[in-house]
């Protein structure tokens, strides 16, 4: 029980030092208004809450003890709404804050959030550190607008007690997912499904990955066109419809799944074993120990179409950024680096369950207690990692690809007819 | 002389003194209604996004709808919305106000039972009937279940959307019920009596009775339930919602309504202008619907005798 006693010491150590963080900064806040030797205070407003927002506070406070310059108070405010209207007006809330980073490109063409990059030099933010693929979506028109602060890839988790009763080892390639889903998906008399070989937490996150699985793109090659009606994306939606609508009919994979219990509680689909495999993210790796512990299961790379396009998965990106209106950007900015720094990335990565978004920080030790972590790290690598543009079209392109998607999956249309209605209204983004 | 001029002063002295008095509707009244009332339509004739200047673009806003689908289907959908909504809340809430009225044990308890719903948030009533409408864990199910009556989809069935919209507001009809209510009570006792005193079953009095007598509250009921109808936004959007501010429409965008497109555009997509041309579509949609009903209200709404008129 010596670690018992060391937490609770350390704990009143942490105690101590916050109290004495607060009192410091409120006798100098009571003395120093006005005065120039004092610290600037910047405001941090995050969407994050419960948790996830203690974790935050914890690096805000190891920042504000490391230097004297800027104090930095966080604001747990997760109205996305209102964080948008605060960046409107000419005197904004906050100066830092975060959001996904399919909102830079159409952000930063309004002029919402500030551009980085001569700040960055000036933090010695080496950008090259940062995965490509999420670097991309923090760009628009050539300038970076927002660093990503954690990360996230998709991968195949496979219930491992399903498979060993079927006799199954994990598919190596998606004809094989294809057959094992068939194998794994049970039906009663009437047809109705009873337990399904793959399960769909996201019907847009899965298919914007099966078209980067057949090698599609939806941004086109410049990575600033809608192109719904790619070859590859076509096929991978194909996939789905095979796979799934034309073997067990669309009506009962929704009558399924309209039952199913809520995503990541203890009566999630995939945790009660109702569905054999899932494609999903890393953050189900911190939670399964903690609400379904009795669950044996294993992670994959998403089974390859094809031998070029091994490793490939659907990268998504979670943004610190500066508002255009901000009056302490180099301050917020100074803060920003410490964030993506090493040693607050890991730790704020870690807390959450979410991968770190620099390369050079996929291999370190400390994520080495989180069962499975190292295959979703590992994608981060990949050649074959994409992410959505950010372009000022993608929150429409998002929503009408989610219409499309819902169409195909309900079987009112097919792939084709739904990404030509897709494209059809990108014209007029 | 002096008498009219003083009384001349004195008026005008009126006049500023009531202008003074209301002076805090006049002005809040310019600032928050009359001045975003024009800055809308000035919007609507430009490419506006919030943060940047607006740029003028003359009708295309206008001219984009047409050739919008997602326009087309938000507005269908709103139309199917109150073409059904309407009808069911006059009629159901009418029932209701009847029942209520009936002299029985513990009679204002059900007349706050009835009321209950509308105190409970919007938002609360909305997680709660998503809830509700679970297909495997939902009460709504469970009980169709006991009855031997099919179970629908409900939020996955483009087919069964809109009902459990229509559902999730029948819910709160208390208000409406309350309204009826208290016109039933100023129907005339003795013309019931007179009436029954002639052989007059109850849906005869209803008919040459109560109906006339309640005609202009059934007027007023209607034009401001056809005005929620037309903007409803609350319940299709919490039954859809799913990322931030983000809502999906519902399976094959069933349950996309005009509102909640036009909050899309404007919040989501960022497109003010666009927005602001859809919200004076809107506004003349419901000004000629309301004038179609005002005009119509001469054949079937009675106001008193007509020697009073």
């Amino acid at each position: 029980m010596i670690t018992a006693a060391t937490k609770r010491r350390t704990a009143v150590r942490w105690f101590a030092l916050g109290v004495a963080a607060v009192s410091a900064v409120a006798l100098s806040g009571c003395s120093g208004s006005g005065s120039s030797s004092g610290p600037t205070t910047i405001t941090f407003s995050y969407l994050w809450s419960g948790a996830e927002a203690k974790a935050l506070e914890k690096v805000i406070a190891d920042f504000n003890k490391s230097q004297k310059a800027i104090k930095v108070v966080g604001v747990s405010s997760p109205d996305a709404q209102k964080q948008l209207t605060s960046m409107s007006s000419s005197n904004g809330s906050f100066d830092i804050s975060d959001n996904f980073g399919n909102t830079v490109g159409s952000w930063a063409s309004k002029g919402i959030i500030a551009p980085l990059d001569d700040y960055l030099k000036s933090d010695g933010v080496d950008t090259s550190q940062f995965a490509p693929s999420a670097l991309q979506q923090m760009k628009y028109d050539g300038k970076i607008y927002a660093l990503p602060i954690a990360v996230h890839t998709q991968a195949l988790m496979y219930n491992k007690d399903i498979f060993q009763k079927a006799g199954l080892q994990p598919p190596t390639s998606m004809d094989e997912l294809a057959a094992d889903i068939k194998k794994l998906t049970v039906r009663d008399a009437g047809g109705n499904i009873t337990q399904i070989g793959m399960g769909n937490p996201s019907t847009s996150t899965l298919m914007t990955t099966l078209g980067y699985v057949f090698g599609g793109t939806w941004d086109g090659p410049d990575n600033k066109t809608p192109t719904p009606t790619d070859p590859g994306n076509i096929k991978g939606l194909n996939w789905y419809v095979s796979t799934f609508n034309d073997a067990f009919g669309a009506d009962k994979v929704a009558a399924f799944s309209s039952g199913l219990g809520q995503y990541m509680s203890a009566q999630d689909p995939f945790y009660t074993g109702k569905e054999a495999m899932v494609i999903d993210g890393e953050w189900q790796a911190v939670n399964i120990p903690q609400v379904a512990p009795n669950l044996h299961w294993g992670v994959i790379p998403i089974p390859a179409s094809d031998s070029s396009l091994a490793d490939t998965t659907q990268v998504s990106t979670s943004t610190l950024f500066i508002p255009s209106n901000s009056k302490h950007k180099a301050e917020a900015a100074t803060f920003l680096a410490y964030m993506v720094g090493d040693k607050a990335m890991t730790q704020f990565t870690l807390a959450l369950g979410n991968l770190p978004s620099k390369t050079n920080l996929l291999d370190s030790s400390a994520y080495q207690d989180i069962p499975n972590f190292s295959v979703w790290l590992n994608l981060l690598k990949s050649e074959n990692a994409h992410a959505l543009s950010s372009e000022p079209y993608s929150a429409q392109y998002a929503t009408d690809l989610g219409a499309a998607f819902d169409d195909v999956v309900r079987g009112a249309q097919t792939p084709e007819q739904a990404m030509q209605s897709v494209a059809a209204k990108a014209k007029s983004y | 002389m002096s008498t009219a001029r003083a009384s001349r002063r004195g008026a005008r002295r009126q006049t500023l003194l009531g202008l003074a008095f209301a002076s805090p509707f006049i002005i809040g009244g310019a600032i928050f209604i009359v001045w975003p009332t024009i800055a809308s339509a000035l919007y609507s004739f430009t490419d506006f996004n919030l943060f940047q200047a607006p740029r003028f673009v003359g009708i295309a806003n206008y001219s984009q709808m047409f050739q919008d689908p997602t326009f087309w289907k938000a507005l269908v959908n709103t139309a199917v919305l109150t073409v059904f909504g309407v009808p069911l809340t006059i009629v159901i809430s009418l029932v209701g106000a009847h029942l209520l009225n009936l002299p029985v044990f513990g009679q204002p308890i059900y007349r706050a039972l009835v009321y209950v719903p509308t105190i409970v948030p919007a938002v609360v009533g909305g997680y709660l009937w998503r809830w509700m409408l679970n297909t495997e864990y939902g009460f709504v199910n469970y009980f169709l279940g006991l009855l031997h009556l099919p179970q629908p989809l409900w939020l996955d069935d483009p087919a069964w959307g809109k009902p459990a919209i229509l559902l999730m507001c029948m819910w709160t009809i208390g208000g409406t019920t309350i309204i009826y209510l208290a016109a039933l009570k100023e129907v005339p006792a003795e013309l019931h009596e007179a009436a029954q005193l002639d052989g007059a079953g109850f849906f005869a009095r209803f008919r040459n009775i109560t109906w006339p007598t309640i005609s202009p509250v059934t007027l007023f009921q209607t034009i401001v339930t056809i005005i929620a109808y037309l903007q409803i936004f609350t319940q299709p959007y919490l039954l859809t919602q799913t990322r931030l501010n983000e809502s999906s429409g519902g399976p094959g965008q069933s349950m996309l309504t005009y509102a909640m497109y036009l909050y899309q555009n404007a919040f989501v997509f960022l497109k003010m202008g666009y927005a602001s041309a859809m919200a004076w579509v809107l506004f003349l949609i419901t000004l000629v619907v309301t004038l179609l009903l005002l005009w119509s209200s001469r054949r079937w709404v009675h106001y008193g005798s007509d020697e009073e008129r």
